[in-house]
């Protein structure tokens, strides 16, 4: 699909013609699961997070400015319907993990002393296993900032822009995240070094 | 830089961001050099480099081409109405080969149409009026629900002149129903059942046929409050799309696919039930009476 037939589909899809917002949907839908699955970590919220992030995108359609890249827009749609599943799921949970490192530090001392040994350690699963704990530790802007800054490589401009956050929150965000994985990840780190 | 550089500090230059961003920046070479001759520092940011290096990104789960669609299905009948009641009239159109002219055609004279409409409504009440006829109601589609539905106007009017056309009505489309399902259960079979990979083009057209046929039935089932008929005629309406977007030259792989979302989704199995119960309602005096508790455990 090149520049001039996107606007066209665009064009129709915002006029209420659903062939041409399905288009849209099976153009962008994979990219769209990529983010999401790369935001929660988890393959069924993911799914939840294209779904909604489609259907927030239909509804707002009308402000979707026709000069902008529809790709850019939906990127930060699925990343703020990720944010919002995560907190959704937090509450739902009534897990008050509040931003403290508390409990952070205290899942790392348990890791530590009741783990498993260095040899264990070093396999890549388990290591990948305690990364996606701690990821899964973070709160949900930590752990959006970081996925876009660690993962997809944004500057905290572009971070701020997609979350809709100032540039100093976007970063502190970062900072907080890159603090708690160091501290949860430390048992880890000193073992497998 | 006689002091240590803070965390924050050494996260911006790991990550190369701000006044770290490049070897340009005179703030990046102050910082390459103080790591070069201060342990504290180094061994902190050894640490930062370190843990962020063990997080690598988790494979993201494949998803095939067939994606795009699969979302698609799962959120059209959740967006928000844009058009009026002519969109469908528009769409059915479409669907019959009239082509983008024919939503034009809709969209640009809506107004003259409507007042058509009015017009005829008013023919038809004054015909109505003047000339007393035995009724006898040509069976349309709109109904699933049977005589005594709150969502049937005709029978809130006058249920002791309508109850009885409303039964045929509502038995035709039964009728209808089922054997749509027959002839969907008869396609899916014919592809669980193909021995070898190969050409399936038959069974696409057919498949084809039944899409759009799928897609008015599920649409009127919803209209009926009928949820559970809806819900399996969505199923089919996916699988019948995943058959006729296939190649037609199948793969082992891609058929391979399809049986195993036929057979995760017990589709065979709901189809062969819900025909079953529609009979069942259809041969029940008043369309309706028969149990649905299958239909409850199929959706």
């Amino acid at each position: 699909m090149d520049a001039t037939e996107t606007a066209a589909v665009l064009a129709r899809a915002r006029q209420g013609d659903g062939d041409a917002f399905r288009a849209l949907v099976e153009r962008h839908s994979r990219s769209a699961f990529r983010l999401a699955f790369r935001m929660t970590g988890s393959e069924q919220d993911a799914e939840d997070v294209v779904q909604e992030a489609f259907l927030r995108a239909y509804k707002q359609l009308g402000r979707f400015e026709s000069r902008a890249n529809f790709g850019t827009w939906l990127y930060r749609i699925v990343a703020n319907c990720s944010v919002d599943l995560m907190r959704a799921k937090l509450s739902r949970h009534d897990m008050s993990r509040s931003e403290s490192l508390d409990e952070t530090v205290e899942t790392a001392e348990i890791s530590a002393h009741g783990g498993a040994g260095p040899e264990r350690l070093a396999e890549s699963a388990e290591i990948q296993r305690r990364v996606r704990d701690a990821l899964g530790a973070l709160s949900p802007l930590e752990r959006a900032a970081f996925t876009l800054r660690h993962y997809e490589g944004r500057s905290i401009e572009e971070i701020s822009a997609t979350l809709g956050l100032g540039t100093s929150a976007a970063k502190h965000s970062v900072f907080r995240a890159v603090r708690k994985l160091r501290v949860a990840l430390a048992p880890l780190r000193s073992q497998v070094s | 830089m006689s002091s240590h550089y803070s965390e924050d500090d050494l996260t911006l230059y790991y990550y190369r961001e701000g006044r770290y961003a490049s070897h340009r920046e005179r703030s990046r070479s102050d910082l390459s050099r103080h790591l070069q001759s201060c342990a504290a520092c180094a061994a902190l940011y050894h640490d930062i480099s370190s843990t962020l290096a063990m997080v690598v990104a988790d494979e993201v789960p494949e998803r095939g081409d067939q994606y795009g669609l699969e979302v698609w299905q799962r959120i059209r009948h959740r967006l928000p109405e844009r058009r009026s009641g002519f969109g469908r009239f528009a769409e059915l159109g479409r669907l019959a080969g009239f082509g983008a002219g024919f939503s034009r055609f809709f969209k640009w004279d809506r107004v003259a149409l409507a007042g058509a409409a009015a017009l005829l409504a008013v023919a038809a009440f004054i015909a109505g009026r003047t000339w007393q006829s035995p009724t006898t109601t040509p069976p349309v589609a709109g109904n699933l629900a049977g005589p005594g539905s709150a969502i049937n106007p005709t029978t809130r009017g006058n249920p002791a002149n309508s109850s009885g056309s409303d039964t045929a009505r509502s038995r035709i489309l039964l009728t209808s129903v089922a054997d749509h399902l027959d002839r969907s259960e008869r396609v899916l079979t014919e592809i669980m059942n193909t021995g070898e990979p190969g050409d399936i083009s038959a069974e696409q057209r057919w498949a084809e046929d039944l899409v759009t046929a799928s897609r008015l039935y599920r649409q009127d089932a919803m209209d009926a409050g009928e949820q559970s008929v809806a819900t399996v005629l969505d199923d089919l309406e996916r699988t019948l799309l995943e058959i006729v977007h296939s190649p037609s030259k199948i793969g082992a792989a891609d058929l391979e696919q399809i049986r195993r979302r036929v057979d995760a989704a017990a589709l065979l199995f709901k189809v062969r039930v819900m025909s079953e119960e529609l009979r069942q309602r259809e041969a029940a005096p008043d369309g309706r009476s028969a149990p649905r508790t299958s239909t409850s455990t199929v959706s």
